[in-house]
């Protein structure tokens, strides 16, 4: 944990909660609820391999219709966890429950309606694209040819569909990946990040169909690295580090919970002397001529006042939007997990 | 289960590698009997004891018991590489987790994945005694021996017919080794390696062991090999045969009885299929 995260708040539904605890407090409460319906919810889900905690009681909502970015750094814990959602890794402790219904690691019924992409897609290298999704669908069951046809032609690899799926592009690849988690129909679609290796036609077909997919009545659960994608196409996000949830909110609350200012002024250092004094001023560092402040959202009069008060006066006063990726970065520490 | 049935079928249908082992099968048969067609074309000045039973085993009457026997030797190689590769490769490739996620539960994909090798091994098995058939009629035209078909009686059929089964169930042990060993090591290189590694350590062991007398000689009996030996030597085979290639030339070892055999490796293949299932079924699936 690191000073910077530890002081973090996130501001959720008028209330001002830490970002970082270690017991998990933050319950999902997000503005976006375009449908009732919990797809999945976790109570308290925490995974521990030896003395390793990688899942600390995480509580996780996810409603139909809404696009859900789970975020962290490289070994924060979001692969376990989707492991655990899937019936992969046993929980060490608290429950899963998809469709309402508790997951007890023999849910066949519930698990069928869920498609994922683990990790990386991963498929019989031997067999082509189509016979890789006929194993999936004789497995499954109930799935028939025009459905794979329709997979197929949805993720535009139809006519490449009788190659061998060795021979597939990394982009390729990626899309037979989606077309399998749209065989069998399913209510929630978990994607770890599905536009790697995609050249940006790809990546923009993907980050098209996901809030398609989330239209036709399911959820989508992603996990991405690449920032800029879940900000486009996550209604909600939660962030993880080191098996902890230190961040559980709508983008639009995420983003716009802070902004930093840009001041010029003629006597910066007696400036960032005073702006450091601020309580709630959370970082003061200069940039090419400029200081650059994080402050609360709409305080920039307050900080011009701070400073006019000491007979210092601002010649500029830019106001920067914070993005997800400063939002994450700052949140995380700005170093991977590893 | 039919469903993940049908998709393993599938999937070692399709599959390369199921094609090799097949023709490595047949050619190791076709080998093999081209090999005893030379020896026994050679105008050797002693053959040794035993030897004199060559020409015997390129026979039509032995030909099926022959090739039953090759398929309980090499065959038990290819058995275990065609079940580490059906269980480690899934490892391998990374496919191990979306089997699982599609699969109803891993008791059944584990159970649907050991039907399909038993359904491949069978049609190995199948497929080896006609190339043992076919390599016998043709080493007896090559010979010179003359085509005799008397021997093909009803008591004979039924005879190779309960061999057949005796050899499928020598393979069996062998068969969920590689398996046991391809989860164990989450990989098929572990299931193969330790598979055959036992199979052929063993038969030195088993010797140096039974050599060592005492209670140290009686300890093979509760091994694979031994009882391995046991329930093959019932093909009647000429007893030079009957000691097993690569057998370490134990040729005055006394196999237990096939009572002792059967419930021995019956025993061997529940705790491998016991420790195969409680490790799938506890482990977490990480790829």
């Amino acid at each position: 944990m690191t000073p910077q995260s530890a002081q973090y708040n996130i501001k959720l539904t008028g209330e001002i909660i830490s970002g970082m605890t270690n017991q998990t407090t933050l319950e999902s409460q997000s503005s976006v609820k375009n449908g009732n319906e919990i797809i999945l919810r976790t109570k308290g889900l925490t995974k521990r391999f030896g003395s390793l905690v990688a899942v600390n009681n995480l509580n996780l909502e996810l409603r139909r219709g809404e696009v859900f970015g789970f975020l962290g750094p490289n070994g924060a814990g979001k692969s376990t966890t989707v492991g655990m959602i899937l019936g992969l890794v046993a929980p060490t402790a608290g429950s899963i429950e998809l469709f309402g219904k508790k997951l007890d690691g023999h849910s066949w019924e519930l698990l069928r309606r869920v498609g994922a992409i683990i990790e990386e897609p991963a498929f019989y290298p031997y067999l082509s694209g189509r016979d890789n999704l006929e194993v999936l669908s004789r497995s499954i069951g109930g799935i028939n040819r025009a459905k794979i046809d329709e997979v197929l032609k949805r993720v535009n690899l139809f006519e490449r569909a009788k190659d061998r799926y060795g021979t597939y592009s990394m982009g390729m690849k990626q899309r037979l990946g989606i077309a399998s988690t749209l065989l069998r129909d399913p209510e929630l679609i978990i994607l770890d990040e599905p536009t790697s290796g995609l050249d940006p036609a790809g990546t923009l077909e993907v980050r098209d169909l996901i809030p398609e997919l989330a239209n036709e009545n399911r959820a989508v659960f992603l996990c991405s690295h690449l920032l800029h994608e879940v900000e486009l196409v996550c209604n909600r996000v939660v962030i993880i580090k080191q098996g902890i949830m230190i961040a559980n909110s709508t983008v639009q609350e995420l983003v716009t919970r802070g902004q930093l200012l840009q001041i010029k002024v003629n006597d910066p250092v007696q400036a960032m002397t005073i702006l450091e004094s601020l309580p709630w001023i959370k970082s003061v560092k200069r940039e090419n001529g400029y200081i650059v402040v994080d402050a609360p959202r709409d305080s920039a009069s307050r900080v011009n006042q701070a400073l006019a008060e000491q007979n210092i006066f601002a010649s500029e006063l830019l106001s920067r939007n914070v993005s997800l990726e400063s939002v994450f970065l700052q949140l995380t520490g700005g170093t991977s997990g590893d | 289960m039919i469903r993940l049935i049908s998709a393993e079928l599938f999937k070692l249908r399709k599959r390369t590698m199921t094609r090799v082992l097949l023709y490595i099968l047949i050619g190791i048969i076709i080998l093999l009997y081209l090999l005893l067609l030379a020896v026994s074309n050679a105008n050797l000045p002693d053959m040794g004891p035993g030897m004199e039973g060559i020409p015997n085993l390129l026979g039509l009457p032995v030909a099926l018991p022959f090739a039953m026997f090759i398929l309980s030797d090499f065959g038990a190689s290819l058995a275990i590489v065609l079940a580490a590769s059906v269980m480690g490769n899934e490892y391998n490739w990374r496919t191990i987790r979306t089997a699982v996620v599609s699969s109803e539960s891993r008791f059944k994909l584990l159970g649907a994945k050991l039907i399909a090798i038993t359904i491949f091994v069978l049609f190995g098995m199948l497929i080896g005694l006609v190339a043992g058939f076919v390599m016998s009629l043709f080493t007896t035209a090559i010979g010179g021996y003359k085509y005799d078909f008397s021997f093909f009686t009803g008591s004979y059929l039924w005879h190779q017919f309960l061999q057949f089964w005796r050899t499928f169930f020598v393979l069996i042990p062998y068969t969920l080794l590689g398996f046991m060993f391809a989860i164990i090591g989450r990989s098929a290189m572990p299931g193969i390696a330790s598979g055959i590694g036992i199979m052929f350590l063993e038969r030195i062991i088993a010797t140096f062991m039974f050599l060592a007398g005492g209670w140290i000689a009686e300890v093979p009996s509760y091994l694979l090999y031994a009882n391995v030996q046991a329930i093959t030597s019932l093909a009647g085979l000429p007893d030079w045969f009957g000691t097993g290639m690569g057998g370490g030339g134990a040729t005055s070892m006394q196999w237990p009885s096939v009572p002792h055999a059967v419930i021995t490796l019956t025993i061997y293949s529940i705790v491998f299929l016991f420790v195969s299932f409680y490790l799938f079924r506890e482990r977490d699936v990480t790829g």
